[in-house]
C-alpha cells in the first residue's frame, strides 16, 4: 500500500491516536518492568540505588520513547528503514575502530552522555528493513533463488560485523530472527530444510571425527566445546555461573524464601545478579510460582503482538511486529534457558527486567513502532 | 495448475447475446483470482504462524518444566568432576643430601595501608612507630595524611606477634597481605652455596619469591617448577660436616689473623661437594648489599672457593711431575739435578728460603717442594703438552657447578705461554685458578686417573669421565702426596688413621699494580684421604694468614693451612662415616683397665 491509500482509509489523527494505542500491551510491559524494579531493589539490599532508581527512570524514558514513536505514522517508519539499517551497519563498523572495550569485547560507542551498544538497535533495524523488504517484494518473488540471497547477505552482514566483536550471543539473535523473519515472510521451506540440515550434518561430522585420524579440529577445541556446552564439569571456572544460578533456582523451591531473602543472590554468590542472572534472583525469593508468572507475562506480550499482527491487513506492519515479537521472544526464551543451564551462557539479558539503558531503550523503540503498526493499521 | 481464463469464450458470447457487458465477466473473474492468490497467501501466512506459535509453545513448555525441575531439586554443593591436578605454587625447598632442610619458605603477612580508609592516620603511625622501631612516626604520618597517596607498603614481612599488635591498633586503613618467604633455618651455614632469595613481582595478596644468588638463582625455573608438585630439590652437602668444616675454618682464620678462607670437599668418585665454605660469610636471610665501592673480594658475598682467583702455589707441582711419568719422561724414581743457577727467559728461579736439595728423586722433588726440579720436569714436558694437560684438567675454564656465581672463576691463565711462564707455572705461579678448580683436578689425581667434575647434586653413581693420566700414575702420585705428609713439608697434616696425603703451596700475594707482596701469602693444602684409597679431596685455602706464636711470623702453608685442613679432616672424617684405621703400633700407650 502505498501511503495514499493509508490516507484514504480512516485511521485516527492527533491526540485520538492515544485511544487506539494498545493498551494491554502497555500494561503488560509496564508489568513486567516493575517485577524487574521490584528485583533490583532486592538484589542492591533493600535499596533504590544503585540500580533500581535510575531502572525506573530508564522506563519513564523508555515509555516517553514508545509513545513518541507510536503517534508516528508507521509509513514514515517503513521509509525509513533503509536508512536505519545502513546507520546500524555504519554503527557497527564504527565499534570496531572507536568503539571501547568492556568485559573483553569491543561493543560500545561512548557517546559522552550515554553508551550506545550498535548491536542492540541492529536487532530492530534488521527487523525493520526485512519487513520492509518482503513489503516491497512481490508475493510471487519470495521464493526465486536470487530474491532469497538479497535478505540472506541482508542478515548476514550485521551477523558478522558482530561476532567480530566479538559477541556470539547477539550475532546469534541476529541470524535466527532474520531467519525466523524470512520463514514467516514465506520464502519455500525447502530452503530452510537445506540450510537446517547442513548445519547439522557439518555439526555431526565434526563431532563423529573426534579421535578418529580425519579429525577436523584439534583436541583443545573440542575440550572447549565440552565445557562450552557442559559447564558443569569446572564448577569453579566457566561453570561457576550456571551452578550457582542452580543453586538458586533450587534453593527457591517452589514458593520461593520470600522477598529479600535470597541468599545466594543476596550474599554476592550469583554473578551478573542484577544483569544477565536476574531470573535467578527472582526465582529463589519467589519461587517456582514467581518464575511461571513472570513466563505468563511474557507468553501474554507475545499472544498480543501476534493478534496484533493478524489483525494487520498491511504485510509491512504485520511482518514488523511479528519480528519485534520473536526478538523479544528470543531475548527471554535464550535467557531463562541460559540461566536454568538448558542453554550455554552467551550473555542475553532478560528484557525489561535486567539492569541496562541501552537495551531497554531499543526493546521500549520497538514497542513504539509495534503501537505505531498498531495504530495506523488499514481499517 | 489449471487456470481459469479470464474470458471464457462461452460466456462471454452469451453476455454479448443478452446484451451484458462481458467486461463485467472479466472483472469478476479478476476478482476472483485476486481473491484465490491472497487466500494463498494468507493461508501459507498463517500456516508459518501456526508453526512459529507451536515452536515457541514448546519453547515455553520446555523452560517451565526446566523451571518445575529446578524448583523440585534439592540445592547441592558443587563438586567438580575431575578436579586435575593442583598445582603448587610455592617455591620447592632445598635439603641436603641426608634430606634435612636448606631452604624452606614460611607463611608470613605484609601490612600496607589504604591512607583513604584511615580514621586516625596521625595515632596510627605513632603506635606503628612504637611497634617497629625501625618506622619514622612523622615520616609515616606524612604519608598517610597525603590526600593523593591511595595505597602504600608500611612492611613487606611482620612476626604472626607484631600483626597481632597491629590489628590491636583497630586501624581500618592498616591492612594484612598474607605471603610466603624463604626461609634459611640454618642462618649463615652453607650461605654462599645457597645464596638467597628476594621479593619479585609483589602484591597485597600474594609475592613472587626468586633468588637472587647461588643454588636458588641457578635453579630458579626447577625451584617454580609447578610440575614437580613441590619435590625439594636435594644438594650434595651434608649439614653436619658443612657445619663442622665452618667452625674448624672459622676458627683457623681467627687464630692465624687471615683475612679469609675457604674449603672444599669433594667426593672423588661421584665429584659431590659435601661441604663448600667461603669466610667471611652472611645470613642468607638477611642478605647484605653488595659493595658498591672497593673490591668486590672484600665483601661477606664474595665466594673465595668459587669465584676467588689465586696462584695456588706448589699445589701445582703434583701435576707438572704425573704429566712427566704420564709421558715416560721419568718415573718417581729418576734423579732430577735441582742444583744450580736456573735461569729461563732471563729470570733466575730459586728455591724457597735459597735451599738447594742436590741430585734428589722425583718423588723427592715434590716431597720437598723443589721449585727448580719441578720447572725442569715442565722444560721437558714443553708448553703445548703442559697446556693441554692443564686443560684436560679444566683449569681452562670455569667450572660448571650448579651456582649462579661459577662463571665468575674464569682463571687467570698467562697471556703468551713462554718458556718462563711454562717453568712458572709448573710450580703454581702465573696461573690463578680458583680452590674449587684446584679440588677438582686432585679429585681426579685421586679418582685413578678418571677425571671428575664437581656438582652440587646428589649423586647416586660414580661419574665415568674420561682417562687423563693412567692409573698407575695416579696411584704413584697419591704415594707421593702421602709421602709429603708423612716426611715432607705437611707434616703437621698427619690425622692418626686417615692417612692423609696432600700437597702445600704459599704464594706471595700479586700487588694491584705489578709484583708480589714479601708479606702477604696465600696458603693452600690440597689433600686426599685415605692417601691408600682415596675417597674425599678437601682443600683449605687461607687468604693472609700468619702463625704469629713463634718468634717471627710463619706464613707458609705448612704452618697454616695444614694444621687447619688437619683438625677439619680429624672432626669431619668420622661424620662422613669413615672408620679410623690404627696399627697396632700406636696404641702401646694405651692400657686397659679393668676393675
Amino acid at each position: 500500500m502505498t501511503w495514499l491509500e493509508y490516507s484514504v482509509k480512516t485511521v485516527p489523527s492527533g491526540w485520538r491516536k492515544i485511544l487506539y494505542l494498545n493498551w494491554p500491551l502497555v500494561v503488560l510491559l509496564s508489568a513486567v518492568a516493575g517485577i524487574g524494579f521490584l528485583m533490583l531493589y532486592s538484589v542492591a539490599g533493600g535499596s533504590w540505588s544503585p540500580w533500581a532508581e535510575p531502572q525506573m527512570k530508564r522506563y519513564a524514558l523508555g515509555l516517553a520513547v514508545m509513545f513518541a514513536v507510536a503517534m508516528v505514522p508507521i509509513w514514515f517508519w517503513r521509509t525509513m528503514s533503509l536508512v536505519f539499517y545502513m546507520t546500524g551497519l555504519g554503527l557497527l563498523v564504527m565499534v570496531e575502530f572507536f568503539g571501547s572495550v568492556g568485559m573483553g569485547a569491543q561493543r560500545w560507542i561512548d557517546l559522552g552522555f550515554m553508551r550506545l551498544q550498535p548491536s542492540e538497535l541492529m536487532k530492530i533495524a534488521l527487523v525493520m528493513f526485512l519487513a520492509a523488504y518482503y513489503d516491497w517484494l512481490p508475493n510471487n518473488k519470495v521464493s526465486r533463488p536470487l530474491w532469497v540471497i538479497l535478505p540472506v547477505l541482508i542478515i548476514l552482514l550485521p551477523t558478522f560485523l558482530t561476532l567480530a566483536q566479538p559477541d556470539l550471543g547477539t550475532a546469534l539473535l541476529l541470524m535466527i530472527a532474520g531467519g525466523l523473519m524470512m520463514f514467516l515472510a514465506g520464502v519455500h521451506w525447502a530452503y530452510f530444510a537445506t540450510v537446517i540440515s547442513a548445519g547439522v550434518g557439518t555439526i555431526w561430522a565434526v563431532f563423529q571425527s573426534r579421535g578418529t585420524d580425519w579429525q577436523l579440529i584439534e583436541d583443545y577445541q573440542f575440550r572447549r566445546i565440552d565445557t562450552f556446552l557442559d559447564p558443569t564439569t569446572d564448577p569453579l571456572g566457566a561453570g561457576y555461573h550456571i551452578t550457582q544460578a542452580k543453586i538458586a533456582m533450587g534453593s527457591g523451591g517452589w514458593t520461593g524464601r520470600g522477598f529479600m531473602q535470597g541468599t545466594q543472590s543476596r550474599l554476592n554468590f550469583l554473578p551478573e545478579k542484577h544483569t544477565d542472572f536476574i531470573f535467578n534472583t527472582l526465582a529463589e525469593e519467589f519461587g517456582f510460582v514467581g518464575g511461571v508468572s513472570l513466563l505468563i507475562l511474557y507468553v501474554l506480550i507475545l499472544v498480543f503482538c501476534i493478534i496484533s499482527a493478524v489483525q494487520n491487513k498491511d504485510r509491512f506492519s504485520s511482518l514488523l511486529i511479528l519480528g519485534i515479537g520473536l526478538t523479544f521472544f528470543l531475548f527471554f526464551a535464550v535467557n531463562m534457558s541460559m540461566v536454568m543451564g538448558l542453554a550455554p551462557v552467551v550473555g542475553v539479558p532478560l528484557p525489561l527486567v535486567s539492569y541496562g539503558g541501552s537495551a531497554m531503550l531499543v526493546l521500549m523503540l520497538a514497542f513504539g513502532l509495534v503501537q505505531s503498526a498498531h495504530i495506523h493499521r488499514p481499517r | 495448475m489449471i487456470r481459469t481464463p479470464l474470458r471464457p469464450l462461452a460466456r462471454i458470447l452469451d453476455a454479448r447475446q443478452k446484451g451484458e457487458n462481458p467486461d463485467a465477466i472479466e472483472r469478476e473473474n479478476l476478482r476472483i483470482r485476486h481473491e484465490q492468490m491472497r487466500d494463498k497467501a494468507r493461508m501459507r501466512a498463517e500456516g508459518r504462524l501456526l508453526v512459529m506459535a507451536v515452536m515457541f509453545f514448546g519453547a515455553f513448555c520446555v523452560v517451565g518444566a526446566r523451571m518445575g525441575m529446578l524448583a523440585a531439586s534439592e540445592p547441592a554443593e558443587p563438586r567438580a568432576v575431575h578436579t586435575g591436578a593442583s598445582i603448587i605454587a610455592s617455591r620447592a625447598d632445598i635439603t641436603d643430601r641426608h634430606g634435612r632442610i636448606l631452604a624452606t619458605n614460611m607463611s608470613i603477612h605484609s601490612l600496607y595501608a589504604h591512607p583513604q580508609q584511615m580514621i586516625d592516620p596521625d595515632r596510627a603511625a605513632t603506635e606503628l612507630a612504637a611497634i617497629f622501631p625501625d618506622l619514622d612516626a612523622a615520616k609515616l604520618a606524612a604519608r598517610f595524611n597525603d590526600p593523593k597517596r591511595k595505597f602504600l607498603w608500611v612492611k613487606k614481612k611482620i612476626s604472626p606477634e607484631q600483626m597481632q599488635a597491629v590489628h590491636d591498633i583497630g586501624e581500618p586503613g592498616l591492612l594484612f597481605g598474607p605471603r610466603e618467604m624463604r626461609l634459611y633455618p640454618n642462618g649463615a651455614l652453607a650461605a654462599h652455596v645457597l645464596g638467597g632469595s628476594s621479593f619479585g613481582k609483589e602484591g597485597v595478596h600474594s609475592a613472587e619469591v626468586i633468588g637472587t644468588a647461588g643454588v636458588e638463582r641457578y635453579f630458579e625455573d626447577l625451584l617454580r617448577d609447578p610440575a614437580r608438585e613441590g619435590a625439594p630439590l636435594q644438594l650434595s652437602l651434608d649439614l653436619t660436616v658443612q657445619a663442622a668444616a665452618e667452625e674448624v675454618l672459622d676458627a683457623g682464620m681467627k687464630l692465624l689473623n687471615a683475612k679469609a678462607a675457604a674449603s672444599v670437599l669433594m667426593d672423588v668418585k661421584t665429584g659431590e661437594v659435601i661441604s663448600l665454605v667461603s669466610l667471611p660469610d652472611f645470613d642468607p636471610n638477611d642478605r647484605p648489599r653488595p659493595l658498591t665501592e672497593g673490591e668486590a673480594a672484600d665483601s661477606p658475598l664474595f665466594n673465595h672457593a668459587l669465584q676467588g682467583l689465586y696462584e695456588l702455589g706448589s699445589t701445582f707441582k703434583i701435576f707438572t711431575a704425573a704429566q712427566a711419568m704420564e709421558l715416560g719422561l721419568v718415573n718417581a724414581d729418576t734423579i732430577i739435578d735441582t742444583s744450580g743457577t736456573f735461569r729461563v727467559g732471563g729470570e733466575i728461579i730459586g728455591e724457597f728460603e735459597n735451599h738447594n736439595y742436590g741430585k734428589i728423586s722425583v718423588e723427592q722433588v715434590i716431597v720437598k717442594s723443589s721449585n727448580r726440579g719441578t720447572g725442569r720436569l715442565a722444560l721437558a714436558i714443553g708448553s703445548t703438552r703442559q697446556q693441554e694437560f692443564l686443560k684436560s684438567l679444566g683449569f681452562f675454564d670455569p667450572v660448571p657447578l650448579e651456582m649462579i656465581e661459577a662463571k665468575g672463576g674464569q682463571p687467570l691463565l698467562p697471556k703468551r705461554w713462554t718458556d718462563l711462564s711454562t717453568a712458572t707455572v709448573s710450580f703454581g705461579h702465573g696461573l690463578s685458578s680458583s680452590p674449587l678448580h684446584l679440588a677438582a683436578a686432585y679429585a681426579t689425581l685421586a679418582n685413578d686417573g678418571r677425571r671428575v667434575v664437581p656438582t652440587l647434586l646428589k649423586q647416586t653413581s660414580p661419574q665415568d669421565g674420561p682417562q687423563v693420566v693412567s692409573k698407575s700414575v695416579a696411584e704413584a702420585a697419591q704415594v707421593m702426596l702421602r709421602k709429603v705428609v708423612t716426611e715432607g713439608t705437611a707434616s703437621f697434616g698427619e690425622v692418626p688413621g686417615y692417612y692423609v696425603g696432600g700437597k702445600t703451596g704459599t704464594s706471595e700475594k700479586l700487588k694491584p699494580r705489578g709484583g708480589y707482596y714479601k708479606d702477604k701469602n696465600i696458603n693452600t693444602f690440597a689433600s686426599i684421604f685415605p692417601a691408600h684409597d682415596p675417597k674425599y679431596v678437601l682443600i683449605v685455602t687461607l687468604d693472609e694468614a700468619a702463625d704469629m706464636t713463634g718468634d717471627r711470623p710463619r706464613r707458609t702453608a705448612g704452618w697454616t693451612a695444614v694444621p687447619v685442613a688437619a683438625e677439619m679432616i680429624g672432626r669431619i672424617a668420622p661424620l662422613l662415616g669413615l672408620r679410623p684405621d690404627y696399627q697396632l703400633g700406636q696404641l702401646e700407650g694405651v692400657v686397659k683397665v679393668s676393675r
